[in-house]
């Protein structure tokens, strides 16, 4: 058990740090599918067979595949390697922010310490009913908000790129 | 403690074996019936009536050259049929092939793994598919093989959400995501699924077919605007495994439908249930190939249109009439 978790840490890591240096975006991307199906594994070995199976659903088989579709439609070519960056300081400000960010989590993860679980789980842990009695009920407004937030997102991007009415009026003219 | 482990090896090895030898023969019997549609005959050469056709083009793909575009890339060219296979064998883990077995005092289940959520890993690896073709395409550096790649997972993306709705009155009705507890609860009941859930079946598919890139959904691989899609620049063994993971991934949506809506391994008790099984799936590969050999293909459009404007609207539409009726507000 616990080496397994070394391996899977190692190599979630090793996929992470793979996202951020890989020269192609492409690559990233992979990389990037291979860190979120490690996190499903993780899910499993904590019996969170539910999450884990939704987590590659959701994550690696819909949002990647959306990811990859641009991404492959972009860079037909192979990468364009003097694209210039707009922002002068965003490498370093970035290295920053992720330090802060990454020294944050890790003094809640040392702070906050909860009961070790004893005893095996109960039966059903981590099944469809289990996630669905949590989500639909006392997580529900959690649920809400985000499906709002969401939903309110994917409009936004659709008001911001819908075309200039008075353009679409002269296009049709001619 | 060892026993288990052996058990399990054995299943695998025995499911692989299935699968290959179903992959063959599949095909096979796809290009002798396509050859009877056409009024020609077929590979009937090797073997008696062509039985050893498989072995020959398996010694042929195995020696052929393996080539690779000079402008492609490497690691991901190299990635990417294998990515396909895996995902196209690892679905069949869980799909039951029979009831529980007793041999020699010990209970065997005819499936490799059992999960409470087995329905959702199915999809989770057949969603995992469509990297093998989007990868693929792209790795090429073709532009025939990345305009097949794109096709393909514009297409899985789209048809995926219709599949997922297709089987969630399934899923309301038995009460469970476990495969082998839905053929049982169809045992129970004595009645299967695709009664009540005719609609949903016929959507299911649609969509299997359209996941398959099988015609007339076949946009990702169409040769005659493509050359062959995502797979142009592949030859050899690499090519093979794009021919088989297609082929499994038929078989595997065959069983998916046999076990959500015919019942799985029920059937009448002169022949055992793993018999029913696969007669069961062999009738859809038949279907499958007939359709083939019956319509042209989509245009890409109305193959868009298609999925979302009627497939996941009506799917959505059954789904919510079902889990009316299941809970009893209707």
């Amino acid at each position: 058990m616990v080496i397994g978790f070394i391996i899977l840490a190692i190599l979630a890591l090793g996929f992470a740090l793979a996202v951020v240096l890989a020269k192609h975006p492409v690559h990233s991307a992979l990389a990037l599918i291979g860190h979120v199906v490690i996190l499903a594994i993780f899910y499993l070995l904590l019996r969170a067979e539910f999450l884990a199976a939704a987590q590659v659903i959701v994550y690696a088989g819909a949002i990647m595949v959306l990811f990859l579709f641009v991404v492959t439609l972009l860079s037909a070519g192979k990468e364009d390697q003097d694209a210039r960056e707009s922002l002068p300081a965003q490498r370093g400000l970035a290295a920053f922010l992720a330090i802060l960010g990454g020294a944050l989590l890790a003094g809640v993860a040392v702070r906050v310490t909860g009961t070790p679980p004893r005893g095996p789980a109960p039966t059903g842990y981590g099944g469809l009913l289990d996630m669905g009695r949590l989500l639909w009920g006392p997580d529900f407004p959690y649920l809400a908000v985000v499906a709002l937030m969401l939903l309110t997102a994917a409009l936004g991007v659709m008001v911001l790129n819908r075309p200039d009415p008075a353009a679409a009026a002269v296009k049709e003219v001619r | 403690m060892i026993l288990p482990i052996v058990i399990l090896v054995v299943k695998i090895v025995v499911l692989i074996g299935i699968l290959m030898g179903g992959f063959a023969y599949t095909m096979l019997l796809e290009r002798r019936l396509l050859g009877f549609f056409q009024l020609r005959l077929g590979p009937n050469r090797v073997g008696p009536a062509g039985l050893l056709q498989p072995v020959a083009d398996g010694i042929k793909m195995m020696n052929k050259e393996d080539l690779m575009p000079t402008a492609a890339d490497p690691w991901v060219f190299r990635l990417a049929p294998v990515v396909a296979l895996t995902a196209a064998l690892a679905v069949d883990a869980v799909v039951p092939f029979g009831a529980p077995i007793h041999l020699f005092g010990l209970t065997i289940s005819l499936d490799i793994a059992n999960p409470s959520v087995g329905l959702l890993y199915a999809f989770a690896f057949s969603s995992l598919g469509v990297y093998g073709i989007v990868l693929g395409g792209w790795a090429s550096q073709n532009k025939y093989s990345l305009l097949g790649g794109i096709r393909s997972s514009a297409q899985v993306i789209s048809y995926e959400l219709a599949m997922g709705l297709s089987v969630m009155g399934v899923l309301v009705m038995t009460g469970t995501a476990n495969l082998e507890k839905i053929v049982q609860w169809q045992g129970a009941h004595h009645i299967w699924l695709f009664i009540p859930q005719i609609i949903p079946f016929l959507i299911f598919f649609f969509t299997a077919m359209a996941e398959t890139n099988r015609t007339p959904f076949d946009l990702p691989e169409a040769e005659s605007e493509l050359v062959a899609g995502y797979h142009t620049e592949y030859s050899g063994i690499r090519f093979a495994m794009y021919f088989i993971a297609e082929y499994v991934n038929m078989i595997t949506a065959s069983g998916l439908a046999v076990t959500l809506f015919f019942g799985g391994w029920l059937g009448f008790p002169f022949l055992p249930p793993i018999i029913w099984f696969l007669l069961k799936v062999g009738a859809f590969l038949l279907l499958f190939i007939w359709v083939r050999a019956t319509l042209p293909r989509f245009r890409y459009d109305h193959l868009m249109d298609f999925g979302w404007k009627v497939l996941l609207p009506i799917a959505f539409v059954y789904f919510l009439g079902t889990a009316a009726f299941a809970t009893g507000v209707l």
